[in-house]
C-alpha cells in the first residue's frame, strides 16, 4: 500500500490576520495586537500578533494580565462574522485540491491527498507550497502546512512549517515517508498532542522529556510504568504512528458562544438577558452554517473559577431563537438553583449539529408541545435572518438587549 | 419429537417465518425458530417480539413435542439438503438431529419454554376481510410513514375499520396518503388502529390475494389469520393526529397531468436540486406548467410541461422527491392536482379512476426563498 499523504494546513495567526483586514487603518497598522477584548475586558487572550508574543502574551490567558506583559499593546474584540467567512473561503480553497478535508477547528484543516499521486505527479511539499500559494491569493491570508503519513506526523511538522521571523521557516514542512522516527526524535514529548501537564510531570518523573527518552524502553517496561493502554499509546506516537483516519466534513461539532463579565453578576436577570444576548449570536450562527442542533448546553464559571455545565438534547433538531432560549433558561435556572453565587462567565452551547434539510419545509400537524419548532419559529428565525444580511447584526434584535 | 418432512415443504415453512426474525438480538431465543409438532403437522414460529408470525405445514408427525432451533442456520440447511424426506428428531430439551439422504446433522437449540408465549387475541369477535383489498390499501399508503423516531406515533398507518369501509391513513407530517374502500358489513364493532408498517409488509408478504382472513384485536396487539398463517404485531398507541383537518376542503386551483411526463420532468430538475431539500419551483399559469430550480454551487435548470390548468397563476415551491414518491403510487394514466396558496397543503389524486376504491394524497410546500 502506497504511504498516507496527509496534510494540515493551519491559517497562520488567523484571528490577528482578520482583525488587520477588519480595520486594515488601526489594528492593520499596530505590530503589537492582542484580539480578544477590549483593553477593559476581563476576557481572555484568542490571539496575539508574533511581536506581541515576544512579550510573553500566550493564548487563553487574561487580558488584564497580558497587558501587564506588553502594556502597549492594542487590544480589539474577536470580529466572529469575519473569521467565520474566512474560515470557510479558506476551506473552500482547500477542498478544491484534496479528496477528503476535516475541519478540526476553526483555522485548521487535515487534508488526505491519498490517490492524488498520479493527479498531481509531484513531491507532497511541491503540491502543499501550491495550495499554500493558492489560499493566499483567494483569501488573503496565509497558511502553514504540515505533512507526513499520519495526522500526527502532520501536527508536528505544521510547527516547523510556521515562518516565524528568525526560523527561516518557508510556510511548509513534510517529513517523508520513512523519516517518521527520525523526525520524531527531535520533537519534546510535550509537543505531541493529548501530552498534558500532567502527564508530561508523570513521564519527567520517570525521566523522560524528549521523544528519544523514551525510544529507548520497550512496551513491557513503559507498561509497568504507565499501565497497558498509556505505554502502548505513547510507545506508537513516539515513532510517528498514528493511524487515525482524516473525516470527510468535521466541521463544527459544536457551536459556542461565551461571555466573561466586567465584572461578576448575581443578579438573575442579569444573567437571563446575558444568555439572551449568547442564544441570539449562537442561533444566528447556527443558521448562518444552514446546520441545525438537538443538544443545548449551558455553562457557568462562578466567580471563583469553578466551571459548571448542563445540557438537554431534544427530541428534534431545533433552528429557533425561542427554543434554544426555553430549554437554555431551564438549564441556566437548574446551575444557579444548584450554586447561587456571583458567576465570572456564562457560555451557550449547541451540539448533535446536522446540516438543516428540513428547514424550510412546511408540516401538517403543528405540535403543541413547547419544545418543538413550528413553522411559525422557522419563519420568524428567517425573517429575522433576512433583516441583519439587510441591516448588519444589530439589524433587528430582542428588545431586551437594545441598551 | 419425531417428524419426516418433505425438502419442499419445510423451505416453504421456514420462508414464510424467518423474516420475523430480527437479525441483531439480545435474547438469544429469538434467533430460533419454534418448531411445534402436533397431530395435524407442524408448526414453525418466529418473533421479535414486535411481530410474530407462525405457520403450519404438512408433515408426517411420529411422536408430538416442541423445541426451538438457530433460525438462520436451520435456513440454510434447508437451502443445501438433497432432494429427500428430511427426518428431523429432539434429542432431549435442548438438540435436535436432522437427516436427509445421506446428511446428518446435530443442532443445538433451546428449550422451548424459553420462547416468548404470542399476545393474548381472540378470534371469536373478528372482522373478515379479503386479502387482496388489505394489500391494495397497504401497498398505497405504508410508503409514507414517518421513519424519524421523534414522533412514534407517525411510524405507523392508521387503518379505520368501520362497519362498510375501511381506511389507510399514513404520513411523516410532510406529506400523507389515504385510501379507502367499502368493504362487505362484518359485524365486529368500528376500530381505529395504528399498525407498523412492518406487520403490514408480513401480511403483504404472506397472503395471496384471494385468501380471507380474520382479523381481531387483542388489548394492545392486533391478530391475522389464515386457515394455516398467522400474524400477530404490536399496535401504537395513539392518539393519531388528525388528519381530517390537514385534508383541503377548499382548494381552488386545480391542474391535470399526465403522470408520466409529470414525473420525468420532476426527475430532471432533481438533478440539479439540493441534495439535502430537493427544493424545486413550479409555476402553474393557463395550460402551462414550469419548473425551475437554482442551486448554489451547482447551477439552474428549467423544464415545461402542458397541463389542464384552472385558476390564478401559482409560484409553488417543493421538495421534488416528496412529489415522486406520490406519483409512483398514483394509479391512473392522468394525476389531478388540486392547491390553495403558496404555504398550503397540495392534493394529487387519480384522474378518471373507475374503481370503488379511493385515493387521495397530500404534499405540504416547501417554503420559496426570494
Amino acid at each position: 500500500m502506497n504511504a498516507r499523504r496527509i496534510l494540515l494546513a493551519d491559517a497562520d495567526a488567523f484571528f490577528v490576520a482578520v482583525a488587520r483586514m477588519v480595520d486594515p487603518e488601526g489594528a492593520g497598522k499596530e505590530p503589537l495586537l492582542i484580539v480578544g477584548g477590549t483593553r477593559e475586558s476581563r476576557g481572555v487572550v484568542c490571539s496575539a500578533s508574533y511581536e506581541a508574543r515576544k512579550f510573553g502574551v500566550r493564548s487563553a490567558m487574561p487580558i488584564a494580565r497580558a497587558l501587564r506583559l506588553c502594556p502597549n499593546a492594542m487590544c480589539v474584540p474577536v470580529p466572529r462574522r469575519a473569521c467565520g467567512e474566512k474560515s470557510h473561503a479558506i476551506r473552500a480553497a482547500l477542498d478544491r485540491f484534496a479528496p477528503v478535508v476535516e475541519g478540526a477547528s476553526i483555522d485548521e484543516w487535515y487534508l488526505d491527498l491519498g490517490g492524488t499521486e498520479e493527479l498531481y505527479r509531484e513531491p507532497l511539499a511541491a503540491t502543499a507550497a501550491r495550495i499554500r500559494e493558492r489560499v493566499v491569493a483567494e483569501t488573503g491570508l496565509s497558511v502553514s502546512i504540515g505533512g507526513g503519513t499520519s495526522k500526527l506526523v502532520a501536527k508536528l511538522a505544521v510547527e516547523r512549517a510556521k515562518p516565524k521571523p528568525g526560523t527561516g521557516a518557508t510556510g511548509v514542512h513534510v517529513v517523508p515517508a520513512g523519516e517518521e522516527e527520525e523526525f520524531l526524535r527531535t520533537i519534546q514529548l510535550a509537543d505531541i498532542p493529548l501530552i498534558g501537564p500532567r502527564f508530561q510531570e508523570r513521564l519527567a518523573a520517570l525521566g523522560m522529556r524528549s521523544v528519544p527518552d523514551v525510544l529507548q524502553y520497550d512496551v513491557p517496561t513503559l507498561t509497568q510504568w504507565l499501565g497497558e493502554r498509556e505505554a502502548a499509546w505513547l510507545y506508537d506516537r513516539v515513532r510517528g504512528i498514528d493511524a487515525s483516519e482524516v473525516e470527510r466534513g468535521g466541521d463544527a461539532k459544536s457551536i459556542s458562544r461565551d461571555e466573561t463579565f466586567h465584572a461578576d453578576i448575581n443578579d438573575d436577570d442579569e444573567l437571563a438577558r446575558e444568555l439572551l444576548s449568547l442564544v441570539t449570536r449562537a442561533a444566528a450562527d447556527l443558521r448562518g452554517d444552514a446546520l441545525t442542533a438537538r443538544t443545548i448546553t449551558v455553562r457557568i464559571r462562578d466567580f471563583d473559577f469553578k466551571t459548571r455545565q448542563a445540557g438537554r438534547t431534544l427530541d428534534a433538531p431545533v433552528i429557533s431563537d425561542r427554543i434554544i432560549l426555553d430549554v437554555a433558561r431551564g438549564l441556566l435556572a437548574k446551575l444557579r438553583a444548584g450554586r447561587r453565587v456571583p458567576a465570572r462567565l456564562i457560555g451557550v452551547g449547541l451540539s448533535s449539529l446536522a446540516v438543516d434539510a428540513t428547514a424550510d419545509q412546511l408540516t401538517f400537524f403543528e405540535r403543541k408541545d413547547a419544545l418543538v419548532e413550528s413553522d411559525r419559529d422557522r419563519l420568524l428565525a428567517r425573517t429575522v435572518d433576512q433583516v441583519r444580511a439587510k441591516f448588519g447584526d444589530k439589524g433587528i434584535l430582542p428588545a431586551r438587549l437594545i441598551d | 419429537m419425531r417428524f419426516t418432512i418433505s425438502r419442499e415443504k419445510l423451505q416453504e415453512g421456514l420462508a414464510a417465518v424467518t423474516a420475523s426474525i430480527p437479525a441483531k438480538t439480545t435474547l438469544p431465543v429469538l434467533a430460533n425458530i419454534l418448531v411445534e409438532a402436533t397431530e395435524k403437522g407442524i408448526r414453525l414460529s418466529g418473533t421479535d417480539l414486535d411481530i410474530a408470525v407462525t405457520t403450519e405445514v404438512a408433515a408426517d408427525v411420529e411422536t408430538t413435542g416442541a423445541i426451538t432451533i438457530p433460525a438462520k442456520k436451520l435456513s440454510e440447511i434447508a437451502r443445501e439438503l438433497p432432494p429427500a424426506p428430511v427426518r428431523i428428531a429432539a434429542v432431549g430439551e435442548q438438540r435436535i438431529t436432522l437427516d436427509c439422504g445421506r446428511s446428518h446433522f446435530k443442532i443445538l437449540g433451546l428449550p422451548r419454554d424459553e420462547f416468548p408465549a404470542f399476545p393474548n387475541v381472540k378470534f371469536n369477535e373478528s372482522w373478515r376481510i379479503r386479502s387482496g383489498d388489505l394489500i391494495k390499501l397497504i401497498s398505497h399508503t405504508s410508503f409514507a410513514v414517518s421513519t424519524e423516531e421523534s414522533r412514534p406515533i407517525l411510524n405507523g398507518v392508521l387503518w379505520e375499520l368501520r362497519p362498510e369501509m375501511m381506511r389507510m391513513v399514513a404520513t411523516n407530517g410532510h406529506r400523507l396518503a389515504k385510501m379507502e374502500m367499502p368493504i362487505k358489513s362484518t359485524g365486529a364493532p368500528a376500530s381505529d388502529m395504528i399498525v407498523p408498517p412492518k406487520a403490514l409488509e408480513q401480511i403483504r408478504r404472506l397472503f395471496p390475494e384471494d385468501e380471507e382472513l380474520e382479523i381481531a384485536k387483542g388489548e394492545n396487539h392486533l391478530g391475522f389469520r389464515s386457515p394455516f398463517t398467522a400474524v400477530f404485531t404490536r399496535l401504537i398507541e395513539g392518539p393519531y393526529p388528525p388528519y381530517e383537518q390537514v385534508i383541503p376542503k377548499d382548494n381552488n386551483r386545480v391542474a391535470i397531468a399526465d403522470r408520466t411526463a409529470l414525473t420525468s420532468a420532476l426527475r430532471r430538475m432533481t438533478i440539479i436540486a439540493s441534495d439535502q431539500t430537493h427544493r424545486i419551483r413550479m409555476s402553474f399559469n393557463a395550460g402551462m406548467l414550469k419548473f425551475s430550480v437554482q442551486t448554489p454551487d451547482l447551477g439552474e435548470a428549467n423544464d415545461e410541461l402542458a397541463v389542464r390548468y384552472t385558476g390564478d397563476p401559482l409560484d409553488i415551491g417543493f421538495n421534488a422527491n416528496y412529489l415522486l414518491e406520490v406519483l409512483r403510487y398514483i394509479p391512473t394514466d392522468e394525476v389531478r392536482l388540486t392547491f390553495k396558496a403558496p404555504e398550503r397543503a397540495a392534493t394529487l389524486e387519480p384522474e378518471g379512476w373507475a374503481d370503488p376504491a379511493s385515493y387521495l394524497c397530500l404534499v405540504m410546500p416547501l417554503r420559496l426563498l426570494d
